[in-house]
This record gives C-alpha cells, structure tokens and sequence, in this order.
C-alpha cells in the first residue's frame, strides 16, 4: 500500500498541531526540530536523522521493531474505527465515536508509517467478524483496544532509545488512556480503575490480539501472488 | 479557566525548576520528581476538599470520589520515592471551584490537562527506570481527562497527540489558576 502522497510529507506536514516537534525541540534544540521539520518523511530519512548519533545503527533497529509493533496495534485500531464508521450500524450516543477514535487512529498510522518510511510493515487482513455492526460488542472492543493500545506503548516507553520517537510515543500513548477512559464511561464501567495503571509486554498484548481472531492475515512481504507448486 | 479572581493576582509560584535539557540522570531525575510533586499536591488538595465540601453530587460525586485516592497515592508514592527530599506541601486556595460544580469541572479539566502535558513533557529527560515509573501515572491522570471531558460534554480526546509543556509552560498554567500560594 505504498501511498504517493506519504512519500512527499514532511514533518511539518504530518504533524499539523506541532506536538512531534515541540516534542523534538524540547530535547534536541530548535535547530535540528527545523532540519526535521523540513526532512521529507516516508524514506526513512527521518528515523536516521533523529537516531542517538553515538549508537545510531542499534538505535535505529530496535526502534524500527518496536515503531513497527505499534504501527501494527494502530492498524488494527485504524481498520475497526473505520470499518464501524462505514458501515453506519452504530447508533445513538456511540455514533460519533468510530469517526472521532478512527480520525485520530489513523493519523497515529499515517504519523508512523512516515516515521519509518520504507521500513514500515504492511498492515495485516483483518475480519471483525460481526463486531462492527454489533452496538454491545462494537462497545466492548474498543474498550479492550484502548486499554490495550495504553499498557502496550507504556511498556516500549523506557525500551525506546531515540528521545525524539520516545516524545512522540509518549504522546500518542496518553491519548490512547484518553480513549480508554471514553469508552470505559460510555460502557458505564469505571474509566480509571486503579491509581497506577501497568504495561503489558509485546507477548502478552499479541496473545490478546491473537484470541480475538481479528487478524486473518499477516501481509505478503514479496509477491502479491503465492507461488503454486503443482508438481 | 477556573480560578476567578483568585487568578487576577497573578501569583508567581515559587520552586519550580528550570529543568535544563541535558543528560537522564538520578539528579535530575530527584528535580523532576519534585515537581511532579507539586503539582500532584495541587491536584490531590483540590479533590479533597471538594469531597469534604459536599456540594457535588451525581456522576461528578462519584469522579471525586474515585480520583481523589488515585490523586493521594501518588502524591505518597513521589514521597516515598523522593524521602527526604521530598518538598513541603504548598499553601493552597482553591476558592469556590471546589463547591461551585461548572467552576469544579473547568478547574478539573485544566489541572488534568497540564498533568499530562507536565509529565509527557519530562519523558525524555527522565532515567529509564524513573520513566517507567511516571508512564504509569500518565495515563491514569489522562484517563481522569478523559473522563471529566466526558461528564462535561467535551471531546476527551481533541487531538491525535497529547502537547507536551515544558516546565515555564507548566507553571504559567498553574499561576492561571490562582490555586498556589
């Protein structure tokens, strides 16, 4: 799915509300936020440019595999919201939510996927099974994913060694809580159950997505064709 | 923005620091607990006397009620992490905005905002371990956001990224408030 339009955005343009770069200005200094600011996103240019220069290259491949594990978690959110809001089955106070949570989903998609440029996974198929369409269960879901998407970032937090991705994780992770608590009130449960709220690591959150049986397929890294034996 | 006339006097909060951006270390680390110290005071001071008060009632009640705790065990647990450097509680004056509940909901949601600009504002600066630390308190202060935009009729989330704040930023917002004295 590469996407003309990504290839050719940069920060600036991504980040319209500025929080990416006051997050990188705050700890690099105004210079470089402008240089980044100015750097074309989707090539990974971005992610070399902002890596740790004292140990860039292990940097840089650890935080591609934890970007690209929450770009996966954002494309699952990003798909559900959407797939809700096209299908128009949600009703009454819930209505507004697949657009406004599927708004904000996929910005978090758009804003990593740039961040990673050509080292960005492909999203995986996904089946909802019903859910979308469903008041109870769609409500249900996105309590789940909310509360998830908060404890998965929060448990990559202190494992990411560029401050800059590390300011805007952060950032993205107390919106995903915002949602949880949302979604937590509209299914009447309370929406902060405890004074500390605890991650979850990697295992434990693709156990979780994996019983949902959403996932139906995980994206062809070469050809779009399988290759057919036939002997 | 909550605060009233208390706020025209512009109150310069004393002690906050000017966190330089440099190096994660434990020294830093004590700074910027302490001033999460601070605002946690704010912030548990403010509920607890709007429990004790009683003018709220309904679903704002029952907010006061759960967040109030939430609000105290992190203020005993920058405490115990800071021991005897931990900061004395400041003089605190929060007016009417604990018994009025319009003034109670706009005091709520600016002080759970600058939570959470404060702290996603610090991550960077912060040891690992100290951030692991204040991750877990992040996303509970933006739940509370989260849920009293809601009881207000809000967005509880308007953007697709919470704002960071740097410290003068911070404080600017507390001195709005007119709260500290």
């Amino acid at each position: 799915m590469a996407n003309e339009q990504t290839q050719h955005l940069t920060l600036s343009e991504l980040d319209r509300d500025g929080a990416i770069r006051e997050a990188v200005e705050q700890v690099s200094g105004d210079t470089r936020a402008r240089f980044l600011g100015k750097a074309v996103l989707g090539s990974a240019a971005l992610l070399g440019a902002v890596a740790t220069p004292a140990s860039a290259d292990a940097a840089a491949a650890s935080d591609v595999a934890i970007l690209n594990y929450a770009l996966t978690l954002e494309y699952l959110q990003s798909a559900f919201y959407t797939e809700t809001e096209r299908l128009g089955a949600i009703r009454g106070e819930l209505k507004r939510v697949p657009r406004q949570l599927g708004a904000v989903e996929r910005a978090h998609v758009r804003a990593i996927k740039a961040a990673l440029g050509t080292a960005a996974a492909r999203s995986p198929a996904f089946d909802f099974r019903g859910v979308t369409e469903d008041q109870t269960k769609f409500l249900k879901t996105a309590v789940a994913f909310e509360d998830l998407a908060a404890a998965a970032y929060k448990a990559q937090a202190a494992r990411i060694r560029s401050p800059e991705l590390l300011a805007a994780a952060i950032s993205i992770h107390s919106v995903e809580a915002r949602h949880a608590a949302w979604m937590r009130f509209l299914a009447g449960v309370t929406p902060a159950a405890t004074a500390f709220d605890e991650g979850k690591p990697i295992s434990e959150v693709k156990a979780i997505v994996a019983s949902t049986h959403f996932v139906t397929a995980q994206p062809k890294m070469t050809s779009a064709k399988k290759p057919k034996y036939t002997g | 923005m909550a605060g009233g006339a208390l706020a025209a006097g512009g109150v310069v909060v004393a002690g906050f620091p000017r966190l330089a951006v440099s190096a994660p270390s434990a020294a830093q680390d004590q700074k910027i607990l302490n001033f999460a110290l601070l605002l946690e005071y704010i912030e548990a001071g403010f509920y607890a006397e709007a429990f004790a008060k009683r003018k709220l009632s309904g679903k704002l009640l029952e907010y006061v009620s759960v967040v109030r705790g939430h609000e105290r065990a992190h203020v005993a647990f920058l405490k115990s992490a800071l021991g005897k450097n931990a900061r004395k509680k400041p003089v605190l004056d929060f007016g009417d905005t604990t018994s009025d509940p319009q003034k109670f909901t706009a005091a709520a949601i600016a002080l759970e905002e600058t939570m959470i600009a404060a702290y996603n504002g610090q991550a960077a600066n912060l040891t690992k371990p100290t951030l692991v630390l204040a991750a877990k308190i992040v996303s509970v202060e933006a739940r509370h956001a989260g849920w009293i935009r809601a009881l207000a009729g809000e967005n509880p989330a308007p953007s697709a990224t919470d704002r960071p704040k740097k410290p003068a930023e911070v404080q600017a917002a507390i001195n709005h408030t007119g709260f500290v004295h």
